[in-house]
């Protein structure tokens, strides 16, 4: 499939510290995820391909712009729908008015196309009842999908999206989910996310990240898979582990290189994360 | 009915070219007179375009006061919405510069010297413009940076708004303030270099710093003024004061010109 945002060499510092370390990627129509602990440099990666940060090294294009100039910066946002991490709205709008802001903001000037630009996009986010309320005023999840609606100004064709579903009920993570697959039907989405349910149940590619580097880029089929025999349970916590945690069951079930004759079990997406991670400051037991 | 939209209006309705504030009472009109919806209805080609359009127009919130009275004065719909979104332009923040401008004026007219107004009005302007824009002041602030308006005409917009709404204050203050005649004015062109000033250092110290530089050293500049006068005006109130605020404030406006790009990308401190 021909990438739509395609990056390469990437790299960004702050001090000592390295946000991006030589990145490259390239990401196809659908949505892709991005796993990593905190600190790994998910938010700076989302950032620079939002074009809200420069890298210092590298280069990438969206939808064939090259954000380099300040012409292919603006080409790149107007097919940019963004999310960040946690949304700000003005508190005295109401969901219609902030919608409408941002549809100002992707220059949006014409007031009837507008509004019916808002208007779709609010129903598209099962809002379309509330879109007179003041934002202040919604829950969480509804704050969280207006925030989406916004990125869904203009339909765009690539969606960053900063750990959408941080802060929500299970309930509404699961409506959330609906309308980020929704979303990611014909246009290229980077979901960034600590949650490897998301991963599993949305995307059809996944990477790794940690360090500013990232460690994995394969489908979730073979994150999984790079955990295959090497997942076991046992009575002890296993000091040889990897990870290793208790179960609702009582027992231990550990992630590393099983000691012979150990009960091996099915692997899911997380134990090839966390084997992924191995050596990238990961400590998980419990 | 004591009246009705004029068929010229009707028109431009139906062509979607009917400009907002005529175009809010013609929604408003139409959704309550049916002669006029019939006639509207002979005006559009075609007609379910109109009606969608009117369902959408009556489905839409209307805007604030404030919103609404940029609108009436002239000003384009969505520029009056971006300027809605500026905290500073709010009322909170308008009551308390009017508040401190009275108390100002108060207080020059018990000590009979124009001296603290003039020193206390250009930091106002330079106050408000800061507030209007910057990753911890503005909540969109990161959504703003990386939408395709530019965010240097962003930043313009809402400085133009904020220096017309401080200006005017502290010229209605001024007015307060007969007895010292032109003297009285002196204040504009500080209040211009200084808000220029705190602008234009804004991407190399961030949005808080660099007009907290920039008050801080005029703040000193009167301080030591104020001990070299010798019981005339301060020096930033006489002719070659004001005539080097005038050069400071057209050197700003330069620099933040070549700095414009600038602003289209995070601050590094809100990174």
């Amino acid at each position: 499939m021909t990438s739509t945002v395609s990056a390469s060499g990437l790299s960004l510092h702050y001090g000592g510290t390295r946000a991006l370390d030589d990145v490259s990627l390239r990401l196809t129509p659908g949505v892709t995820g991005l796993l990593g602990p905190n600190g790994a440099g998910k938010t700076t990666l989302l950032r620079v391909l939002a074009t809200a940060v420069p890298a210092q090294r590298g280069r990438f294009t969206v939808l064939g712009h090259d954000p380099g100039s300040t012409r292919g910066r603006q080409e790149v946002r107007r097919r940019l729908g963004y999310l960040p991490q946690t949304p700000g709205f003005h508190p005295d709008f109401t969901a219609f008015e902030f919608v409408d802001y941002v549809a100002i903001l992707k220059e949006i000037n014409n007031r009837a196309a507008r509004h019916r630009e808002v208007r779709r996009v609010l129903d598209e986010v099962d809002l379309g009842d509330v879109r007179g309320k003041r934002v202040k005023k919604l829950s969480g999840g509804m704050r969280q999908r207006v925030a989406l609606a916004a990125a869904l100004v203009g339909d765009p064709g690539f969606m960053v999206l900063d750990e959408p579903t941080v802060g929500l009920d299970p309930e509404q993570r699961m409506r959330f989910r609906e309308l980020i697959a929704r979303a990611g039907e014909g246009r290229t989405v980077l979901l960034s996310t600590h949650q490897t349910e998301d991963v599993a149940m949305l995307c059809h590619r996944v990477l790794v990240m940690a360090g500013g580097r990232i460690h994995f880029d394969g489908t979730p089929a073979e994150l999984t898979a790079r955990a295959a025999g090497r997942v076991w349970s046992s009575a002890e916590r296993a000091p040889d582990a990897k990870a290793g945690w208790r179960t609702g069951a009582g027992t231990f079930r550990n992630v590393g290189d099983p000691p012979p004759g150990a009960e091996l079990l099915d692997p899911t997406l997380e134990d090839g994360y966390l084997l992924t991670l191995d050596g990238h400051g990961l400590a998980v037991t419990a | 009915m004591t009246w009705h939209v004029s068929e010229e209006d009707l028109r431009a309705y139906a062509r979607t070219e009917l400009a907002a504030p005529m175009l809010w009472s013609a929604d408003t009109h139409l959704a309550a007179c049916a002669r006029c919806r019939a006639a509207l209805a002979e005006v559009s080609e075609p007609v379910d375009a109109g009606w969608e359009r009117l369902d959408a127009e009556l489905d839409a919130p209307r805007p604030g006061l404030f919103e609404g009275l940029l609108v009436r004065i002239g000003v384009a719909d969505h520029t009056a919405r971006l300027l809605a979104a500026t905290p500073v332009l709010r009322r909170s923040w308008l009551a308390a510069v009017v508040f401190l401008l009275v108390t100002t004026v108060g207080v020059v007219y018990s000590a009979g010297s124009p001296t603290l107004f003039l020193a206390l009005a250009p930091l106002l302007p330079l106050a408000g413009v800061a507030l209007s824009y910057g990753p911890a002041l503005d909540p969109t602030y990161e959504m703003a940076v990386v939408a395709p308006v530019h965010g240097f005409k962003l930043l313009m917009i809402r400085t133009l708004a904020v220096l017309a709404a401080g200006l005017g204050l502290n010229g209605l203050a001024t007015l307060a303030l007969p007895d010292y005649g032109l003297r009285a004015l002196a204040w504009l062109l500080p209040a211009l270099a200084l808000t220029a000033t705190g602008l234009a250092l804004t991407p190399r110290f961030g949005p808080v710093l660099a007009p907290s530089l920039v008050g801080g050293a005029w703040v000193a500049l009167i301080a030591a003024a104020d001990a070299a006068a010798d019981g005339g005006p301060l020096i930033p109130f006489t002719a070659a004061g004001q005539s080097a605020a005038a050069a400071v404030a057209a050197l700003a406006v330069g620099l933040l010109y070549l700095a414009r790009d600038r602003f289209d990308v995070f601050h590094r401190s809100a990174v």
